[in-house]
């Protein structure tokens, strides 16, 4: 069994507890605006194009037949409406101006990459994480994944946004230790305004999550002009103070970084304006939902 | 002087940081007068300008420094070169600059006295030319080689013998042997000279003490100079008796052992300090906050490298509340430091914690790490017993020796790996008998490597046989095992081991080599043999030169994880470990580590391009580690686990240098992880982490501009330093392994 694989992340130690390998899954079923992983969005390879590398070599002429590339005064030119994804013209970019993104893998690849930490995991108390995108579009692959890796004694975490049908959700859950889930908002248009879908779905799936054996860490990013009030975070972590088995609620700042990602995809950055929140702002969010009655986490 | 410093009473912390700023402006003049400084702090305090005298000069490691002299002293000679060799005239001519030395005393700090300049530079004719090794120069300089004869220092002395007897008693002790060996006269009279240079220049402090103490308007500050003056007074004869006296007394003993050669090995300060801290706690006469404070006060004078916690000859952990007030010493000091604590299973664990605590507060590369239960078992499967093995101490960069009993050569002693290739490789290529191979390559490497081994070896033995003879070791003779019971100095059979280490660098540069050309030349046939050369002997400058190099450079690299270069790296430490283990010597052993130190960048100057991408004249690869950007996500991990699978595991070490992210916060949960981190590692067979918590930005702005954090300290490699004090290549490499691993 294949999936389409972005990156896999050692040391991660932002994704859950301990040492871990976060793995990136390809694809995702929200356009949130200011997404910081714009290579997760769509289900597909695709490739990235970062000029300022390129020695103009024009090795990658020869290999596209698809035409995609050219050059023009002087200027190396990418098509991308020509291109197919097919990454010939990635393994003649010796100087990665041409970067496949999305990468097909089978479980053994993944898992096999996953044990080289084996160590690391059993004295930090670590594991793996399945993100993105969204691990639950390749529900078949991740479960497999989690499964060898429970077999092994590895901890497993998922990262979800959670919309989907429950069925799909709980289908995945035997496989999973821990589960991560985003809650960006509480008001359902506001919600698609932002993220592209409604929040219905996500809101009760996440109640029942919270009923689950495995314990759960809600997650928001706080988006200026989105959700950085102290009313709607207090209004999330209302909510999320309800969930039985809630590890910790934890709040995530936004951050501006993922503009030149968008640049090498050839997509448009929705964002450039926002401005990251204040570390004081975010204490004060935590604050609010501390009043909820919440275990707070501050990224 | 500032009326609050008259009127009140100066907290331990407050002089703390004004000794703490004194440095730094000492450190920044030392930056305007001598330049870029690509080695240890030191702590040297310059002479004043109307006796400094700036020179080129070979330090004690073996490298070209600027220098500045105390201008004005004859040294004497015994050769026609105008330089002098043997005991008796190093000890003479060593206490002339000694007597020449001012003395300095700051009546913030609680010692006395500073180093103002280095003895070796004052050496300017080096190795004995009558002593002739020209027989090895040929295969010295096709392998490029850092041979090591003429080296000195780089093992540690045991403190503890000086603290014991003080200068009286070694006295006395020269005395009773000098009549059992009327053959080592020179060399006592060496030693001689040695002491009393030093108890003059203590006396000229303790002078010098006293008639500030009569000046002094802070009653605080008076008292502690009148202190002071007692405290020199007295240990011009008596052991120190007192925590502070100790202190006092190792800072006599380091600062001339630093002056003399450059020795900064301290050795195990907890084990050291803590009689004397349990004597005076239980007298009721000093608190933790004094105790840390003597300590920094030492620890401000001579950036010496110390050990804490680990085995005692018995197995059992020396982890003391000393430990931790050294730790708490650094912590408040805030200057570069060299203090390593250790990690392992019978280690107290609280200690590794309260180190990376440190790194994160104050994000200054201090402590280091030491993986204490590898190279024990590593040196007693070198067969080394048990007790030995546990008996050693952290005393340099990257190295540890038993105080007192081993003479080591530790950290001066390279094998250029990448200079071994590129003989390897030309040899293959001139033979037109032989189709070229990626075999034919490694058998023509493996061979020039053994020679390499057993033309140093060779050197080594030369060594051990002359340097007596050129420029003994005379501090740390003092305090080793044998040197004055036998008349013989540590170079020459004085102490009970000779475990000479010898160190292999590049092996990222040579591991990626191996494997971008069996990858690119020999499987996917993308590159001829001939054009590699053609490449290679331009400097990529040729026509498609730029796009063959990338081609060669992004083949999967050493560190990647499970890659060819994984396993080109992990045998190049084996033939290496086996060329050392196999070649014959007498009277000494070999035993092989990883490590290039700040050589990196020399090594690579006289390097042509290098099949992994390498441009002639860049750096090659920084001990152990993989060359920068080895992976794309810099996985800190793959890296823990490629450097812990080359390990030569013989007892010497291939350190991990290890640059943090500071987004890890200091929750106790993070801490933790950075803890398991480096458990794990040392789990895994490795020895040694040199670790940095920076913010890339600060380190990116520093680099453009040093003198916008000149307070920023690093550890560069095995040693800690100021950001601003490093040259522009040295800082270069630093911000390249920040961004590739940050």
């Amino acid at each position: 069994m294949q999936g389409i694989v972005t990156n896999i992340q050692r040391f991660s130690v932002h994704d859950g507890p301990g040492i871990r390998t976060t793995v990136f899954l390809k694809g995702c079923n929200l356009r949130c605006f200011w997404c910081h992983n714009p290579e997760d969005m769509n289900p597909a390879p695709e490739i990235q194009f970062f000029p300022e590398r390129c020695i103009e070599c024009e090795a990658c002429l020869d290999a596209c037949v698809q035409g995609a590339h050219s050059v023009d005064d002087g200027h190396h030119r990418f098509r991308r409406e020509l291109c197919s994804g097919c990454g010939e013209c990635v393994d003649t970019c010796y100087a990665k101006s041409l970067v496949l993104v999305g990468a097909s893998k089978s479980v053994e690849e993944v898992v096999d990459e996953i044990l080289q930490d084996q160590a690391f995991y059993a004295s930090s108390g670590g594991g793996v994480t399945l993100s993105g995108g969204e691990p639950l579009l390749q529900i078949d692959f991740s479960a497999a994944v989690l499964a060898r890796c429970q077999e092994r004694g590895i901890h497993t975490a998922i990262e979800t946004a959670a919309n989907f049908p429950w069925a799909r959700v709980e289908a995945i859950l035997p496989h999973v230790d821990l589960v991560m889930m985003d809650i960006k908002h509480m008001d359902s248009a506001a919600h698609r305004r932002s993220t592209g879908v409604r929040n219905e779905r996500i809101l009760e799936n996440a109640a029942r999550l919270g009923r689950q054996p495995q314990p759960l860490i809600v997650r928001t990013p706080v988006i200026p002009g989105v959700n950085d009030s102290a009313a709607q975070i207090g209004a999330i972590a209302a909510f999320v103070a309800t969930l039985p088995n809630l590890l910790y609620y934890e709040l995530l700042p936004y951050h501006p970084m993922a503009e030149s990602k968008y640049r090498s995809l050839g997509q448009l950055y929705r964002a450039t304006d926002l401005v990251p929140p204040s570390p004081a702002h975010m204490a004060s969010l935590a604050e609010a939902a501390g009043e909820a009655g919440v275990t707070m986490r501050l990224a | 002087m500032t009326a609050t410093i008259l009127t009140q009473e100066l907290t331990y912390q407050e002089r703390l940081d004004a000794l703490r700023a004194t440095k730094l402006a000492q450190t920044q003049e030392k930056q305007r007068v001598l330049g870029a400084m690509d080695h240890d702090d030191w702590a040297l305090v310059l002479p004043l300008p109307e006796v400094r005298k700036v020179v080129q000069a070979v330090s004690g490691s073996g490298v070209t420094i600027t220098d500045a002299l105390i201008d004005g002293i004859d040294m004497a000679s015994n050769h026609a070169n105008g330089g002098f060799y043997g005991p008796r005239i190093c000890g003479e001519n060593f206490r002339r600059l000694l007597d020449a030395h001012p003395p300095y005393v700051d009546p913030l700090c609680s010692l006395a006295g500073a180093v103002m300049a280095n003895f070796a530079s004052y050496r300017r004719q080096g190795w004995n030319p009558d002593l002739d090794y020209s027989h090895l120069h040929a295969e010295q300089q096709l392998y490029k080689l850092t041979p090591g004869i003429g080296g000195s220092q780089h093992f540690c002395p045991d403190l503890a013998i000086g603290l014991e007897l003080g200068w009286r008693g070694i006295l006395d002790k020269i005395e009773y042997y000098r009549a059992e060996n009327p053959h080592a006269e020179e060399f006592y009279a060496g030693l001689e000279e040695v002491i009393f240079g030093i108890r003059d220049w203590m006396h000229r402090n303790a002078v010098a003490a006293q008639e500030l103490a009569t000046q002094e308007e802070s009653p605080q500050l008076r008292c502690n100079l009148e202190e002071i003056a007692e405290i020199n007074f007295r240990l011009l004869d008596e052991p120190p008796q007192t925590l502070r006296e100790a202190c006092q007394w190792m800072t006599w003993y380091l600062m001339a052992a630093r002056m003399y050669n450059g020795s900064g090995a301290l050795g195990r300060l907890d084990v050291l300090l803590e009689p004397f801290y349990a004597r005076d706690v239980a007298a009721g006469r000093l608190s933790d906050e004094e105790a840390a404070f003597h300590i920094a006060c030492m620890l401000l004078r001579d950036t010496a490298y110390a050990q804490l916690g680990g085995p005692d000859a018995a197995g059992h952990d020396v982890t003391s509340r000393v430990s931790y007030l050294v730790l708490d010493a650094i912590d408040r000091l805030q200057v570069p430091a060299n203090v390593g604590v250790c990690v392992g299973n019978d280690v107290d664990p609280e200690l590794l914690q309260r180190g990376v605590e440190m790194q994160f507060t104050h994000r200054m590369g201090f402590p280091k790490f030491l993986g204490i239960d590898s190279t024990v078992q590593g040196l007693i499967r070198n067969g080394y017993p048990a007790e030995t093995a546990r008996s050693r101490a952290y005393s340099g960069c990257h190295w540890s020796a038993v105080p007192g009993r081993e003479y080591a050569m530790r950290d001066i002693v390279k094998i250029n790996f990448a200079a071994i290739f590129n003989v390897a490789f030309a040899d293959m290529m001139a033979d037109t008998a032989v189709k070229p191979s990626v075999d034919a390559l490694w058998q023509r490497f493996v061979h020039h490597l053994q020679r390499a081994v057993a033309v140093t070896a060779e050197g080594l033995a030369f060594h051990l046989e002359h340097m007596h003879e050129v420029f003994p070791e005379l501090p740390l003779d003092l305090l080793c095992y044998g040197p004055i019971e036998k008349g013989e100095d540590a170079s020459h059979g004085g102490v009970e081991i000779y475990n000479l280490g010898i160190d292999g660098a590049a092996l990222a540069t040579v591991a990626d080599s191996f494997a971008a050309i069996e990858q690119r030349v020999e499987q996917e046939r993308r590159l001829s043999w001939a054009d590699l050369m053609r490449h290679l002997d331009g400097n990529w400058g040729e026509a498609d030169g730029e796009r063959v190099r990338l081609m060669l450079k992004s083949v999967p690299r050493y560190g990647s994880g499970g890659s060819r270069a994984d396993d080109w790296a992990q045998r190049i430490v084996r033939a290496f470990t086996y060329a050392i283990k196999e070649q014959p010597t007498s009277g000494f052993d070999l035993t092989p580590g990883i490590f290039s130190w700040a050589s990196t960048l020399a090594m690579g100057r006289a390097l042509a391009a290098t099949p992994d991408g390498r441009h002639a004249g860049d750096p090659i690869s920084h001990g152990s580690n993989p060359n920068p950007g080895f992976r794309e996500d810099g996985a800190t991990t793959a890296m823990a686990l490629a450097i812990a699978a080359v390990q030569p595991g013989l007892g010497n070490s291939a350190p991990m240098q290890l640059e943090l992210d500071p987004g890890l916060s200091r929750s106790t949960e993070d801490i933790a992880k950075v803890g398991s981190l480096i458990r794990t590692h040392f789990d895994l067979g490795g020895t040694q982490i040199n670790l940095n918590v920076l913010d890339k930005q600060k380190v990116l702005e520093a680099h453009k501009d040093p003198s916008k954090y000149p307070d920023l300290i690093v550890r560069v490699t095995g040693f800690s330093a100021y950001f601003a004090s490093l040259s522009p290549e040295f800082r270069q490499i630093v911000v390249d392994r920040i961004i590739a691993e940050g």
